[in-house]
């Protein structure tokens, strides 16, 4: 359980960076190629592209949360710290998203994890992996998916796993 | 060797003991009338929850499905250790298990459609949409669009169809998966666009260069459950498991078609509760917490919820409950109309694990507060006839999709 409570300690970056610069200016820039969890922000409009999908933003204190609504019915839920970076992703609706996009680079690590506890016991329920750099809860059936994954070490100071939602 | 057995011998002790302790604290259930699992009948077929084909399978019920091609009562297959899943809907099956039968291939604009079935483990279902008559007990769906496992069709669309392969028995931990949920389409209208709101369905080339295209995908030519197309019986199935309070190697039970439609499959005292059409929601109230978005899925091998209750401690090693005693627990399901009352134990998974057996009763692990669900697994069908209705289908009790079970 206490792998879930993430207290996050303090972190230089996160103290260093500016808050996020006009998004009106960041939505004007070139779509990144690669979207990703640990990516920059520009990686969320990359998303957005990809998933043929609206976005809604709402700033809280620690960071800012893109919502992206694809036309499934699903929608993605990206969280950005004041350094720019996603830290953190949620969905939920009734089609996954493509996880493939939305974890990015980590997309390999829960894959690799999965692929491991399945080696162990074969199974085709919810799956958790927990890992000091790399949290991902994805659960539910068809028509009905909810998940998060976050980067504990990306975390802004503060950010506990239940914010992330 | 000694070692294993001191310590299977340990465990069976440590369960007497532990379900004694059980027995005498917790609240009892509401009276309920005893549980009648239906093991004749033309609508019935035999269900098991094993190890299945790779021997590792915990908590997963397995059954057998008869492949044919359409309209033919010779050119068949039958195929075992197929999941049982009302989670999903359709058939999936292994392309290797199919021997050497061959199906008629689905076609949009003259070439081969295919699917990819996204898991939400990071898994993808990938192969050719064919077609067969499917019987299973005394029931036939003929020409019924199924998805044959082969990641060697075509070439696998990595833009877009992303993860890794899942369509090997060694892989899957079964032959096939039969998605009897309720719903009759796989993806509904999220493929049937021009331009589809699901990547799901695949137009494709199996000559070199062999490519695949995203593609709209009819309602008539997408995976379907095929009870939705039995001649009868089709509006829903019953999953009759008997009660488990200790772990074994096997149980025995049935699936029931149709509810309603025979003598064999009436409602008798289960309550009848309404899931939300779109997502097949229902609502669980479990300590203070109403959970919005719950859901029953025989194919979730535990029950995955959260819990503010220390005395659910997770497992040091895996990521399950591991209570120091069964947890005797209760809660209250309620659909868009009714409520029904749940008791159910947690029993710790480093107990249930070493065992080495298949069926586990208990078995549980934590999910996320911010998901408000409490995933029904496969445990809570153990003791319980649990019904299921099918979307646009009428069954006695109420508004389908629903799903029903007798409170206890």
């Amino acid at each position: 359980m206490n792998t879930m409570r993430i207290s996050a300690p303090s972190r230089r970056k996160a103290v260093r960076s500016a808050w996020l610069a006009g998004i009106a200016f960041l939505l004007a820039l070139p779509v990144a190629t690669s979207a990703e969890l640990g990516g920059d922000f520009t990686s969320v409009l990359a998303d957005q592209a990809h998933m043929k999908a609206t976005l809604k933003t709402t700033e809280a204190e620690a960071y800012t949360v893109h919502e992206i609504q694809a036309p499934s019915g699903t929608a993605v839920r990206e969280y950005v710290s004041p350094a720019g970076k996603v830290f953190a992703v949620a969905w939920r609706g009734p089609f996954l998203p493509d996880l493939h996009q939305i974890l990015g680079a980590s997309f390999t690590t829960f894959t690799q994890n999965v692929q491991a506890q399945r080696m162990q016991r074969s199974g085709r329920g919810p799956v958790v992996v927990k890992q000091d750099a790399l949290v991902v809860k994805s659960l539910g059936h068809a028509r009905n998916y909810f998940g998060k994954a976050y980067l504990p070490e990306l975390m802004p100071q503060g950010v506990k796993d239940e914010d992330i939602r | 060797m000694r070692t294993h057995k001191a310590r299977v011998f340990l465990s069976t002790f440590l369960f007497g003991a532990l379900l004694l302790v059980a027995g005498c604290g917790g609240s009892s259930p509401v009276a309920t009338p005893p549980q009648t699992i239906t093991n004749t009948g033309s609508n019935v077929q035999p269900i098991s929850v094993n190890p299945g084909p790779t021997g590792t399978y915990p908590d997963g019920a397995f059954t057998s499905v008869t492949l044919c091609a359409p309209g033919s009562t010779t050119n068949c297959q039958v195929i075992n250790d197929v999941l049982v899943d009302t989670g999903s809907f359709g058939l999936r099956v292994v392309g290797s298990a199919l021997g050497s039968l061959s199906l008629n291939q689905e076609t949009v604009n003259g070439n081969p459609l295919a699917e990819c079935f996204s898991f939400l483990d990071g898994t993808f279902n990938w192969g050719p949409v064919q077609v067969a008559d499917v019987k299973i007990s005394g029931e036939l769906a003929s020409s019924v669009p199924v998805q044959v496992l082969d990641d060697a069709f075509s070439v696998i669309p990595s833009a877009t169809c992303t993860g890794t392969p899942n369509d090997t028995t060694a892989t899957l931990g079964a032959n096939g998966v039969l998605g009897v949920g309720p719903l009759q389409y796989d993806c509904d209208s999220g493929c049937t666009s021009a331009t589809p709101a699901v990547d799901q369905y695949y137009q494709c080339t199996t000559t070199a260069p062999a490519s695949c295209v995203v593609s709209s995908a009819a309602l008539n030519l997408q995976v379907q459950n095929p009870v939705s197309l039995f001649a009868t019986d089709n509006n829903g199935v019953i999953i009759e498991l008997p009660a488990v309070t200790n772990p074994q190697a096997t149980v025995n039970g049935s699936m029931v078609f149709g509810i309603g439609t025979q003598s064999n499959n009436g409602l008798g005292s289960a309550t009848v509760l309404p899931m939300d059409p779109n997502n097949l929601t229902f609502s669980t109230s479990f300590q203070n917490t109403t959970m919005a978005a719950s859901f029953i899925d025989s194919g979730s091998n535990g029950l995955f919820f959260d819990t503010n209750s220390s005395s659910l401690p997770e497992c040091s090693d895996v990521d399950y409950y591991c209570p120091t005693s069964p947890a005797n627990l209760s809660g209250v399901n309620s659909g868009t109309t009714g409520s029904a009352s749940v008791h159910f134990s947690v029993i710790s998974a480093d107990l249930l694990f070493s065992s080495g057996d298949a069926v586990l009763p208990g078995l549980s692990a934590p999910s996320d507060g911010s998901f408000t669900s409490f995933d029904w697994g496969l445990p809570f069908f153990f003791g319980r006839n649990v019904y299921t209705s099918i979307a646009g289908k009428t069954a006695p009790g109420g508004d389908t999709p629903y799903w029903a079970y007798p409170p206890n």
